[in-house]
């Protein structure tokens, strides 16, 4: 095993309505290493977005252990809750890069200065953002604000921000799922490229079994238990 | 599910809005109404008090007791027609007339349209003479409960055959008020119509925002095939049912607010123009509901029925220059009008500016900075408050608005408060006031009085009071003037506050040089310092410099101020008094020294503190209604920015999340909301201020003398400038709570249909 970025063990949500209560994610283990990338699938209300709020702390586990490079949050010995939320903040800060399947950009903000925003937060000099979007093909787009582009540009836009950060994790929930079959292409392939030439780890959300195929490692939460 | 289910179907998704929508429309119909109510019963009382006094006589005692049933028994005996005029005071309703149709039937029938009185006795004001005795009888004991009866003449004529004992003099309501009444009640009215106006805008701002959310919908059923215009009309049936739910209680609680403050605006009406507020004349219920009605659909479907102002409004946006011309031509305009409707028409012209430079002013500021901004958190706040600023406009204009109203009347109700608290406190120096009786001779009581060791000199002084004529250039007779003659000339009026004067203005009037005349006097004839004013006191026309102008607050009639002995023998005397600080004396040595030179066995002595609490009193009540006008619609403004604050954050809440999705703790990007939320209140609350203190100017030192006939200095005052600064803190704090418990929330998806796109800039 390459270098271990993420590792779960035992994981466990369970969404309450009313009386009723939903297994969502049941006892779910798996481990992603640096350069590695994952591919989530299933129907939808399987668990994928669950499980990727999960992975960035943006939800919290009813039970399991969960190790982001040096930082573990085990639910037998839950730290503080404010000082695990401190140390997930700081993840998501500088390790983690999340891309939805829209609305990743401010809208008051140009996509420069969107980018700008995320690596100033990430900690990174803002210099290099221009050199992202120009990566990316959208360079002549800086000064424009998301409603005046198109949504494989606005995804684009976030695929800057992400690799701006210099994440070491790359989280995608469904982030071609809004896109034409041409732009998803184009955005996948340059997802690929830029998380292979950097190294980091990402794990992929998608319904595209083709996409999925592309990846590293593959689980279908359609087979997780449920009840 | 019909069609109609389907588009009210976001109102079960989003009850509060429909609940702030309810609230506004009963709230906006309860003040409004209530105003509406006072005013048409104010309007209605000066019109009949007008038209039943006009030119009519009454017959009083000689002896200046009231008159009685027993009188009345008397004169018609002696073969005199008069009519007993009964008034009653009715709590909260106002006043009502008792008249006699018997004896009303001795008046001329032909002037039937000059007494209202005559005809059906169905109701008030008028009601049958027995019907207003049994209120008088069931109300005694009450605080202003007593009936005052009037014994009215039929014709000029009539008192040739006056038994001895009884005298003819003008029935009068009160002094003539020219316009100043009428005046009085169109501020109320202009009042109401900004009220009127601030609930339109608050009611369309949280109108539109519903519809925005609900245009997906629309979009939708238009291609399931239903056709604009039904869904057009489906939504007018929807808001006119809302509008007529809300409007009929309103009404109700308007009319119930008009009972309630009835009883002190006819005391504030009494103590101002001394026109008494009679029952019964109410407006009814048509004209407010047709009018809450149409300002409803107006300000919620205005853009759905006219288009073209829709895309008007939308081309208009962000140009200022227009606004700004309006601005300059408005304030140009208030400096220069000299009739009150020019002043309301700029006051409208300054407020309908304002309210659209005030948001455009915001987001462009924001905007500047958000430019000058290195860091791009820093600037995305600002592009944040420049959106919140655009969304927000109408709500944002209406607190605005409601702050500047506040503002304006608590300084114009303060500064009136202390001035006429200094006034009264001079008019009143003497301890005690003492009235002459029918028929003795005051000049002993003036003898006595100065030969009293332990009364100290100058602490006591003669009233006259009576009537005078002033006479223009050519020797006719202009209007008459009420005389306030003193002597002598002491320490209890020197100390009075003069608004111009000549040299040792006190010393002159003692001399005899001249005479003072009061504000209201001056300002109607263009009286200044230095001129002479050519009086009728008695058969002869005397002319008297003018030495100074004295503030007389609280009513309407011109005054002059002359010393005692310059009145002439012929002068008819209407009414003297004493005024006396006894000092060491005591009173009842003073009233028993009177009451054996004048060989009476009760005198009417006045404690002069009790008149003071009592005229504090009343004009507290005058400001009553316009102090829980501006407090009411403050906190509706206030509401209503809480709740649209509160419902737009919402659609951005997104925004904040994704903010914690890139790593800023919750703590850091909760106050980043509380810093929006604050900038975006502290801002509109700025921008109230200079609006606020330019409606003061125009109140203290435009509307009011024109409306009052008296002015009042312009005074501010930092601490309501404080209060409201710290309200609208409290707003924008409050909006921050509300949203961070959303924050909290997870939400997996922005709210706005619009963010998918990219969301507002």
């Amino acid at each position: 095993m390459v270098d271990l970025l993420l590792a779960v063990r035992g994981l466990n949500k369970q969404f309450r309505s009313g009386t009723q209560s939903v297994s969502v994610l049941s006892d779910l283990s798996l481990q992603l290493g640096r350069g590695e990338s994952l591919a989530l699938t299933g129907r939808s209300g399987s668990g994928k977005s669950t499980l990727l709020n999960i992975l960035c702390g943006l939800e919290k586990p009813d039970a399991g252990r969960i190790q982001v490079l040096e930082e573990v949050f085990d639910s037998r010995k839950p730290a503080g809750s404010r000082q695990a939320e401190a140390r997930w903040a700081a993840l998501r800060r500088r390790q983690i890069g999340v891309v939805f399947q829209e609305a990743n950009l401010m809208p008051a903000l140009s996509l420069l200065d969107n980018v700008r925003l995320r690596a100033r937060l990430a900690g990174q000099a803002d210099d290099k953002c221009e050199d992202w979007m120009e990566r990316l093909g959208i360079g002549e787009l800086a000064d424009r604000y998301p409603d005046q582009v198109s949504g494989g540009q606005r995804q684009r836009a976030a695929l800057a921000m992400v690799f701006a950060m210099k994440p070491a994790l790359i989280l995608a929930d469904e982030p071609t799922g809004s896109l034409d079959r041409h732009t998803a292409e184009a955005v996948t392939r340059q997802l690929f490229d830029l998380q292979a030439r950097h190294g980091c780890g990402l794990i992929l959300a998608t319904h595209d079994a083709e996409l999925a195929t592309r990846c590293n490692h593959h689980l279908d939460l359609g087979h997780q238990p449920e009840t | 599910m019909t069609l109609l289910a389907a588009l009210f179907s976001h109102y079960r998704r989003h009850p509060l809005q429909l609940l702030a929508l309810a609230t506004m429309i009963v709230l906006a119909t309860m003040l409004w109404t209530g105003v509406h109510h006072l005013t048409s019963q104010a309007r209605a009382s000066l019109d009949q008090s007008e038209s039943a006094v006009a030119e009519r006589q009454q017959v009083t005692r000689a002896d200046g007791e009231p008159v009685s049933v027993r009188d009345f028994v008397a004169l018609r005996r002696a073969g005199l027609c008069v009519m007993p005029w009964l008034e009653v005071a009715s709590p909260g309703a106002g006043r009502i007339v008792g008249v006699d149709p018997l004896a009303a039937a001795c008046f001329d029938r032909s002037a039937k349209d000059n007494e209202p009185w005559r005809g059906e006795l169905d109701g008030a004001p008028f009601v049958d003479i027995s019907e207003a005795a049994g209120l008088a009888i069931g109300q005694k004991g009450q605080k202003d409960s007593q009936g005052v009866l009037s014994l009215l003449l039929s014709g000029p004529d009539s008192g040739s055959a006056l038994p001895s004992g009884y005298r003819i003099a003008p029935f009068t309501v009160g002094p003539d008020t020219g316009e100043l009444g009428e005046s009085f009640l169109l501020n109320l009215d202009a009042l109401g119509m900004l009220v009127l106006l601030i609930s339109a805008l608050l009611l369309r701002s949280v109108y539109l925002l519903g519809l925005a959310q609900r245009r997906d919908s629309f979009a939708l059923l238009h291609r399931f095939g239903v056709p604009g215009r039904q869904i057009n009309r489906l939504l007018l049936l929807e808001i006119m049912v809302l509008a007529l739910v809300c409007i009929v209680p309103g009404v109700w609680l308007g009319r119930w607010l008009a009972t309630g403050l009835g009883s002190g605006f006819g005391r504030a009406l009494e103590g101002l123009f001394d026109t008494p507020l009679y029952a019964g004349q109410d407006g009814g219920w048509l004209v407010p509901v047709a009018t809450m009605l149409a300002v409803v659909l107006v300000a919620c479907l205005a853009d759905v029925l006219r288009p073209l102002a829709r895309r008007l409004s939308v081309a208009g946006r962000g140009q200022s220059l227009l606004p700004a011309l309006v601005l300059l031509a408005g304030i140009a305009l208030s400096v220069w009008a000299s009739a009150l409707a020019w002043l309301f028409v700029a006051v409208a012209m300054v407020f309908v500016a304002a309210g659209i430079l005030a948001p455009f002013l915001i987001a462009r500021l924001a905007d500047w900075r958000a430019g000058g901004e290195e860091d791009p958190l820093s600037r995305w706040r600002h592009r944040e408050l420049s959106v919140l600023a655009r969304r927000l406009a109408l709500p944002l204009v209406a607190l605005q608005f409601a702050m500047a109203m506040v503002l304006a009347v608590q300084a114009l109700v303060t500064t009136f408060e202390s001035t006429f608290d200094q006034w009264l406190v001079q008019r009143l120096e003497a301890d005690y006031y003492i009235e002459v009786p029918e028929g003795a001779d005051a000049s002993l009581a003036v003898d006595w009085l100065s030969g009293q060791q332990e009364l100290a000199a100058g602490l006591w002084h003669r009233v006259i009071r009576g009537q005078a004529t002033l006479m223009n250039s050519v020797g006719e007779s202009g209007p008459v003037v009420d005389v306030f003659a003193l002597g002598p000339i002491g320490p209890l009026v020197t100390g009075w506050q003069l608004f111009e004067s000549v040299g040792a203005p006190w010393q002159s009037l003692a001399e005899g040089q001249g005479l003072m005349v009061n504000e209201q006097l001056a300002r109607r004839q263009g009286v200044t310092v230095g001129d002479t004013l050519s009086l009728k006191l008695g058969h002869k026309a005397i002319d008297f410099p003018v030495l100074a102008v004295y503030p007389d607050y609280g009513r309407p009639a011109g005054e002059i101020l002359i010393p005692a002995s310059a009145l002439p023998t012929d002068f008819e005397t209407g009414f003297q008094s004493l005024s006396i600080s006894p000092g060491t004396l005591s009173m009842e040595t003073v009233t028993s020294g009177l009451k054996q030179i004048w060989d009476v066995e009760q005198l009417t002595v006045r404690d002069n503190r009790a008149i003071e609490s009592l005229a504090s009193a009343i004009f507290d009540q005058t400001f009553l209604l316009t102090r829980a006008m501006t407090v009411l619609t403050l906190i509706l403004a206030a509401i209503a920015l809480l709740l649209m604050g509160w419902v737009f954050f919402s659609t951005r809440a997104w925004y904040f999340r994704l903010l914690v999705v890139w790593g800023l703790p919750r703590r850091q990007a909760a106050t980043q909301l509380t810093r929006l939320s604050l900038s975006l209140t502290s801002a509109i609350a700025l921008l109230a201020l200079p609006l606020g203190v330019w409606l003061t100017w125009i109140l203290v030192h435009r509307i009011n003398p024109l409306a009052f006939g008296w002015s009042l200095p312009m005074a501010v005052y930092p601490r309501f400038w404080l209060e409201l600064g710290v309200l609208s803190v409290l707003v924008g704090l409050s909006i921050a709570v509300l949203m961070r418990r959303q924050l909290n929330s997870p939400a997996s998806a922005p709210e706005s249909a619009s963010a998918l796109s990219g969301g507002e800039r």
